[in-house]
């Protein structure tokens, strides 16, 4: 066989495999598959991941697969690699602030590999960022807080103070976002109200969030915001001892202090995958880069506690309402912290 | 049959018993075992970048058992080798990244550092059991989640590295323990285990320090009786010990994460304990336990993916093992007429 033969021979051989694979791939395209890895999906928020992937499994039929991290560090780059080394799943959401440095080694390792990364944004441009407008849920929790302490002593719990207030976790920009967020929206419904902040230092400190709450709630301070994590739950605790209100923040904690907690300002992790999910499915492809879910889009929502709800003016409800629309048409613009 | 073939013998039998009810428990899930054994294999051995993933899962194991193996042989129970590789680790963590020196230099500085921070983590159970007789399985115990809790409180509040996940700065590449492939992230920790089990192993047999050690652990009268200061022993024994298990902190921040961060290798001393015992506290025969776990480690990160078992699984296949080693030992008690005279038969 001359040398020329045996180069039409291997171009052949060649396109045919190429036809076969094009084939192969096209068959799997048919199919979303969509990977999750984290080590909290039993903990709040990422249980509302997990129902945002189930129902776009439900809905869809994708091919869903979930790895739990566990929490030893050692694993995390083979876990990684692992899910990204078949190019099997079109999407991979990761959870978690631990997860980064293996995500970006992978995102570097398999730059094919399309990865989400749930609730941040890091140096990277080759990772696709789901991210919480929280400015806009707590400008309207801080309205919220504002309008209720406005009322006075008319209303349960509230004293004639005319304070709100906030508890931070740490003092970092993404906390400042929130706090300027929710002061923002007091200003804006109520301006009469003061806001008065505190940052706890720590975000896994119950009893310190507990203790800064309780000395606000003895200033006169009606009504507290928690933005710390665990150190929150303290907060709630406190809301109860103190019997004054509080708002919880991230997932729905109106069982924290029943009867004291006023709403909770959540982060629809659910909303933000299930909607990546269904753009992938119905063809409009997920790309890198920032997709922030906001107060158009559901991905942040204040949800008033039912047993509150019903105390409420419905001049307040209309109100707030208002206040939406305005925010989601534009009207009202809040000053980003970060 | 010999000693030492009837005790291999009987940790093969402990080992098939504890896969055999592992299988069962994935039947239960609706898998089939078979597909998750070769899934194991396959991640553990599947090609040169699983195995030397399976190397890296083998080496903190490798180094804390040979810890757990002095302890045992040496009659003391240390069960604090997981405190000791937490103080360890954050000690070379703070030498890497707060004491510049020249490459390589840096490297054993931080190492030193680390074995000394083992060591003197465990002195305080070491002196409470040489002074006041204290029981040091509970001691120790106890000392593990002081040093995870000082160890994250060191890293938060005094050492945290600025805008970050809680962890302190990294290392400086000084400090660096180098990786053996460009493939992985598997170190020269591993040899560092491996001649650490070889010398463990030839001190016991070759050296009258380890031979007194040892027959303090098996017989304490007999050795006191020959002159052994026994409490003396015991305290060097367990210093040893921690000092061991801070090397395996060491190893890993300097190998592999080149930083410490909170809460940053959690079980690795269990691990290694339990590879001791299945070794019958043979620092020889724990390199081969240690690579049994680390396989099935490093195979579990692959089934996870894989197939529709959990994990977990091998956390239940590790326990198992636990409880039919367990089993073993008593059952060979009972037939022992003079057990009941000694602590741990080995």
């Amino acid at each position: 066989m001359g040398n020329g033969m045996r180069n039409l021979f291997k171009k052949y051989v060649v396109a045919g495999a190429m036809l076969a694979a094009s084939i192969g791939t096209a068959g799997a395209q048919d199919k979303v598959s969509v990977a999750a890895i984290s080590g909290y999906f039993a903990q709040g928020f990422g249980v509302s991941i997990v129902n945002g992937l189930n129902r776009a499994k439900d809905e869809f039929g994708i091919d869903l697969k979930l790895v739990d991290t566990g929490n030893r560090a050692l694993d995390y780059e083979e876990q990684f690699a692992n899910l990204a080394k078949d190019g099997q799943y079109d999407l991979i959401f990761v959870m978690g602030w631990e997860l980064v440095d293996a995500l970006q080694k992978a995102s570097e390792a398999y730059p094919n590999q399309r990865f989400v990364f749930i609730d941040g944004v890091l140096d990277s441009d080759k990772i696709v960022y789901a991210n919480f407008a929280e400015e806009q849920g707590s400008f309207v929790a801080g309205a919220l807080a504002g309008l209720i302490e406005n009322q006075g002593s008319s209303f349960d719990k509230i004293s004639d103070g005319k304070a709100i207030g906030f508890v931070g976790g740490r003092d970092i920009p993404v906390i400042r976002n929130f706090l300027g967020g929710y002061e923002q929206g007091a200003k804006y419904a109520a301006p009469e109200v003061k806001v008065n902040s505190v940052f706890a230092g720590t975000f896994d400190d119950p009893a310190k969030g507990s203790e800064l709450a309780l000395a606000l709630y003895g200033q006169g301070t009606d009504i507290v915001y928690n933005v710390a994590g665990p150190t929150g739950e303290g907060v709630m605790q406190a809301s109860a001892a103190a019997d004054k209100y509080s708002i919880g923040v991230d997932v729905d904690m109106c069982g924290s202090a029943p009867g004291n907690v006023l709403a909770s300002m959540l982060k629809r992790g659910d909303i933000a995958v299930y909607t990546l999910i269904k753009d992938e499915v119905e063809g409009r492809k997920v790309t890198p880069g920032t997709r922030t879910f906001d107060l158009a889009s559901g991905g942040v929502e204040v949800k008033v506690c039912d047993d509150i709800a019903a105390n409420i003016p419905s001049e307040i409800t209309a109100k707030l309402d208002e206040i939406k629309k305005e925010i989601v048409d534009g009207k009202i613009e809040i000053t980003k912290a970060k | 049959m010999s000693d030492r073939l009837r005790a291999f013998y009987g940790q093969v039998v402990a080992v098939a018993v504890a896969l055999a009810i592992g299988a069962i428990i994935i039947l239960m899930v609706d898998e089939s075992p078979a597909k998750v054994f070769v899934t194991l294999v396959r991640g553990a051995f599947g090609d040169q970048a699983k195995i030397a993933g399976t190397l890296l899962q083998t080496t903190p194991i490798l180094i804390c058992g040979v810890a757990a193996c002095v302890g045992l042989r040496g009659g003391m129970f240390n069960v604090g080798i997981e405190g000791q590789l937490f103080l360890g680790g954050f000690a070379a963590a703070l030498v890497g990244f707060a004491l510049p020196l020249p490459s390589g230099l840096h490297m054993i500085v931080a190492l030193v550092v680390a074995v000394l921070a083992g060591a003197a983590w465990v002195s305080i159970p070491a002196y409470f059991r040489t002074r006041y007789n204290t029981n040091e399985v509970v001691s120790t115990i106890l000392s593990n989640y002081v040093a995870v809790l000082l160890t994250s409180y060191f890293t938060i509040f005094l050492f945290k590295r600025p805008g970050g996940w809680s962890e302190t700065p990294p290392i400086l590449p000084s400090a660096y323990l180098p990786e053996i492939f460009s493939f992985s992230r598997l170190n020269w920790g591993l040899v560092v285990g491996l001649v650490l089990a070889v010398a463990v192993a030839w001190l016991f047999r070759h050296t009258a320090r380890g031979y007194s050690a040892s027959m303090v652990g098996s017989a304490p009268k007999f050795a006191e009786y020959g002159g052994i200061d026994v409490k003396r022993q015991g305290f060097i024994v367990l210093l040893a010990s921690g000092a061991i298990g801070g090397l395996a902190g060491g190893v890993e921040t300097l190998g592999v994460h080149h930083r410490f961060m909170e809460g940053f290798a959690p079980g690795f001393g269990f691990d290694g304990l339990i590879a001791a015992l299945l070794a019958n506290g043979s620092p020889i025969g724990t390199i081969f336990t240690a690579l049994f776990f680390g396989a099935l480690r490093s195979g579990s990160l692959l089934l996870e993916v894989d197939t529709n078992a959990s994990r977990e699984i091998i956390t239940v296949i590790q326990a198992l093992i636990i409880l039919s080693v367990s089993a073993q030992v008593l059952m060979k008690r009972r037939g022992d007429s003079t057990a009941g005279e000694r602590r741990w038969k080995f």
